[in-house]
């Protein structure tokens, strides 16, 4: 009856006040649908619809900062390839896709294996748009293998300013057409202008791209406010009803007798090893002994909050540091961007907790600046260093470690010279990664160096690094170890030489080689690699111009152990060639990117 | 019937490829009193061959165009593929399109300064570099943008494309042709690897730049050396004189068609003395006729 009656009512003349009564019954309907009031129910409004206007961060990207080809800004404004499908450099484009980054060697595993996010998001993109409003639509225009977004955050933009999911799901199998993917979000009634979208990109064939998305939603007005605040007080006149049902629920139960106490405190400890942080915190709670049992260092050797980057903060890093006295593995990806004094703490954490700490990982971290490197240079017990796109920090004082046999330093501002005193004095040095770092500009004189001194080395990857020359390139045939060579748009424009024979007859036991974008590379200087490295797994050609379908059928032929070959933008090679290779090496994988045209006129 | 369908189709894309016309909204009358200026604008074009190569938005054969606006500035821009490198196997349309592609996108992402049109140009020829695809070709280009702020004109030119800016029937400002020699422009190029040192190559930066103040009503006319290879400016300024303080789009288009229409007739005619051949016969080559080639004009009228 009130339900009607305020349907009828126009706005304008709306008194809430007198009207509470017919509030709160329409709050305890819509509560069990939704659990916040519709404010649709209650008003008619018009949506209203924005593209983003801007990136905030993200944790991906194919090309340099510099440039605007694939870049993350392309996500903004309005969608310029869509309805066509395919790979356009109007787009946003993310750098991995399937399991090929997650078996390479040098990819990061996973410290705490008990709490895993359900998702696997592997990568995530922050955007805002111009006016907050209560979302209640999205719409994602995916142009190139759609299917990978698996969490929609949003970010409150009222009290708290916490994160909350919109919407989550498990990656999808779609058509190779472009979408506009329109999840059911939920319902919340806080004002946003922030979203986050999380990817999966691990069962996709090839790269996924994004060309725009849009917030749908209802914007702030007095009217908004009005029926936000009553439900605010039938909220509040409503939980401690709630709150008291709990507790009789409490004594109303029979304790049952507690068998853990019969248990050895060692099996105890195994038996609580399986538990995920959350568990852990809940188990703390059930009594005394639990309680000491769930703050027992032995359980947090390894830990891994990335999962939780929305809720950590640095009173929850505080919270850690007594329980850590014996860390090993820290991985704090993601987390500490909203919160100032994050820093602080995560500088004292370190100080305090370095001691046997030999696994670290900061993607994506904006609190690593200088002074946050100077306390990691301490740790002296560091083999696995991670700093993924961590663009705040310059002065390197990375070569007090000398434990190091992993290191990411991808989209980070590392200069040459700092990287050759890090490559003398770690000589156990297997994994190298420095994709997208700009500020390398004699990358050739820092391949001489690592082929001096670390012999060891078996990944180097240093994708879209221009400064690598023939005379550079030339140096990792002195490297016999490497199995993993990413050399993506290193030599654009400039011709190769001799250096692919070098790399072929020094480095046999190669298993991945991305040669993209060597755009003066044909078939007679590709064909050492193919004779010589016959363990090759991974190929990447793309993008070479002059490469004929008889170099790559050798390939296909030749190399016995062959799972992917990629020949986008091989213009030379028909389509139909490709589909028959297809046919006759279904174990290989062939891409090829694909453009297709709708409406494009 | 399905067929039939089909080949209508195509006639009539055919016919949209021969004579686009691209007119922008701004010109809606009821936008008159707006204070800000702008760029009423209209395009049309004609592709040298009558064979249709490509079916895109932005292209005449291998010239290429865009407009954009941004709420700073409004822009224009015109390039022309260098012909000289079918030979080699490349398609020269794809440089200049994507050299005006990208310039289009810079402009609508905010990413340029209005009062550095050269620097746009050279931002987008950055940028084919990062394209998977690998563009090869060169090409001329010109880019031409409104500053709103203080109703200024900002250009940059490099090779024989350009623009004339007419106001009353007369021609205050007209790009200057660069040329290496006779019927070699300067131009923005990228060679196969390997081929670099025997190809023309210009830095973004040999761009002559110009800036002048604009009036309400000034006509702005930015085009390929299809047009002013072909039409003396006598004739080019007659039909713009049409067109002074015009805005409505729709009356543009019609100028600009018959701009285009009169460029590619005399293009073909063999017995007239065209702007061309009167620059071949100073270079000591006697010929005379129209220069066939792809034709691309951007019409304009400021609106302040």
């Amino acid at each position: 009856m009130a339900y009607q009656f305020m349907k009828n009512i126009k706005p304008e003349k709306l008194n809430l006040d007198t009207n509470q009564a017919g509030f709160s019954e329409l709050f305890v309907k819509s509560k069990d649908k939704h659990g916040v009031i519709l404010l649709e129910d209650v008003v008619k409004m018009d949506l209203l619809d924005q593209y983003a206007e801007n990136v905030i961060e993200y944790t991906s990207r194919f090309n340099c900062a510099n440039s605007l080809s694939y870049a993350p800004a392309n996500i903004t404004g309005k969608y310029v390839v869509y309805p066509s499908y395919g790979d356009f450099p109007d787009a946003y484009f993310l750098r991995s896709y399937g399991k090929w980054w997650v078996e390479r060697a040098a990819y990061q595993k996973e410290y705490m294996l008990q709490d895993l996010d359900p998702l696997s998001a592997e990568d995530y993109i922050t955007i805002q748009f111009e006016i907050a409003v209560i979302p209640r639509d999205i719409c994602i225009y995916e142009i190139y293998n759609p299917g990978a977004i698996v969490r929609i955050w949003g970010k409150t933009n009222t009290g708290d300013k916490s994160w909350v999911v919109l919407w989550e799901g498990q990656p999808q199998i779609c058509l190779d057409v472009s979408r506009k993917f329109h999840p059911q979000i939920k319902i919340i009634n806080n004002l946003v202008n922030t979203i986050r979208l999380e990817f999966n990109q691990s069962h996709l064939k090839y790269h996924t791209s994004i060309d725009a998305v849009v917030l749908g939603g209802y914007i702030q007005s007095e009217l908004v406010n009005e029926i936000l605040n009553v439900q605010l007080k039938v909220e509040k006149n409503q939980k401690p009803i709630q709150k008291q049902e709990q507790i009789n629920e409490v004594s109303d139960g029979k304790v049952s007798p507690d068998y853990f106490s019969d248990l050895p405190y060692e099996v105890v400890i195994h038996i609580f090893q399986y538990l995920d942080l959350k568990s852990l915190f809940l188990c703390a709670q059930v009594n005394k002994r639990w309680y000491e049992i769930c703050n027992d260092p032995a359980l947090y050797q390894n830990l891994s909050l990335k999962r939780y980057w929305h809720i950590v903060n640095s009173e929850v890093l505080k919270t850690f540091e007594s329980k850590c006295k014996n860390i090993k593995k820290l991985d704090l990806s993601w987390c500490g961007n909203e919160d100032p004094t994050f820093k602080v703490a995560f500088t004292s954490f370190l100080s305090a907790r370095c001691k046997n700490l030999t696994h670290l990982s900061l993607g994506n971290c904006h609190f690593v600046k200088n002074e946050v490197i100077q306390f990691i240079s301490q740790c002296n017990e560091l083999i696995d260093l991670r700093l993924k796109n961590t663009p705040h920090w310059r002065i390197s004082r990375l070569d007090c470690l000398n434990k190091l046999v992993s290191l990411d330093l991808t989209s980070s501002l590392i200069q040459d010279n700092d990287l050759i005193q890090i490559l003398k004095s770690n000589p156990n040095l297997k994994h190298l990664i420095i994709d997208l770092c700009e500020d390398l500009r004699r990358l050739d004189h820092v391949v001489e160096a690592a082929a001096q001194y670390t012999k060891k080395l078996e990944t180097w990857s240093s994708w879209k690094s221009p400064s690598l020359s023939f005379e550079g390139a030339k140096h990792f045939g002195a490297l016999e170890n490497l199995t993993d060579l990413d050399l993506g748009w290193c030599l654009l424009t400039t011709h190769p030489i001799d250096s692919l024979t070098k790399i072929a007859e020094g480095c046999k036991k190669l298993k991945r080689l991305i040669l993209s974008e060597w755009r003066g590379v044909n078939d007679s200087l590709l064909l050492p690699i193919i004779l010589n490295c016959s363990d090759l797994e991974q190929l990447d050609l793309l993008g070479i111009r002059s490469l004929s379908a008889e170099v790559c059928e050798t390939a296909l032929v030749t190399l016995k152990k062959l799972r992917l070959l990629d020949i986008s933008f091989c213009t030379r090679i028909d389509q139909t060639q490709v589909e028959l290779w297809r046919e006759r090496f279904p174990h290989i994988n062939i891409p090829r990117s694909c453009q297709f045209l709708v409406n494009y006129l | 019937m399905h067929s039939i369908w089909v080949t209508g189709r195509l006639l009539s894309r055919a016919i949209w490829n021969g004579l686009s016309n691209y007119s922008t909204s701004s010109a809606d009358p009821a936008l008159k009193q707006k204070s800000e200026p702008c760029l009423v604008s209209a395009v049309c074009g004609f592709s040298k061959d009558k064979k249709i190569q490509r079916l895109l938005k932005g292209t005449f054969g291998d010239d290429a165009w865009f407009t954009a606006k941004q709420k700073n500035a409004d822009v224009l821009g015109v390039a022309d593929g260098v012909g000289g490198w079918r030979a080699y196997g490349i398609d020269p349309g794809e440089f200049s399109l994507h050299l005006m592609k990208n310039c289009e996108r810079l402009v609508n992402l905010g990413r340029f300064q209005p009062t550095n049109p050269s620097e746009l140009l050279a931002k987008s020829y950055y940028e084919l570099l990062h394209h998977k695809k690998s563009i090869l070709g060169s090409s001329t280009a010109c880019v031409v943008v409104l500053n709103k702020e203080n109703s200024t004109l900002y250009t940059a030119n490099i090779g024989d494309s350009g623009y004339m800016v007419v106001r009353r029937g007369k021609v205050i400002h007209r790009s200057e042709e660069q040329q290496h020699y006779f019927n070699t422009p300067f131009q923005l190029s990228l060679p196969p690897p390997g081929y670099q040192e025997g190809v023309l190559s210009d830095t973004p930066d040999t761009a002559i730049t110009d800036n002048f103040p604009v009036e309400d009503g000034d006509v702005i006319l930015v085009a390929t050396d299809g047009v002013f290879d072909n039409l003396p400016q006598s004739i080019i300024v007659n039909e713009l004189v049409k067109v002074q303080g015009e805005r409505s789009a729709s009356r543009l288009q019609m100028v600009a068609n018959s701009i285009a229409w009169m460029a590619r007739s005399l293009s073909f005619d063999e017995t007239f003395i065209s702007p061309f051949a009167e620059s071949a016969f100073a270079n000591g080559i006697n010929t005379i006729g129209g220069k066939p080639d792809d034709i691309t004009v951007l019409l304009a009228t400021v609106a302040i």
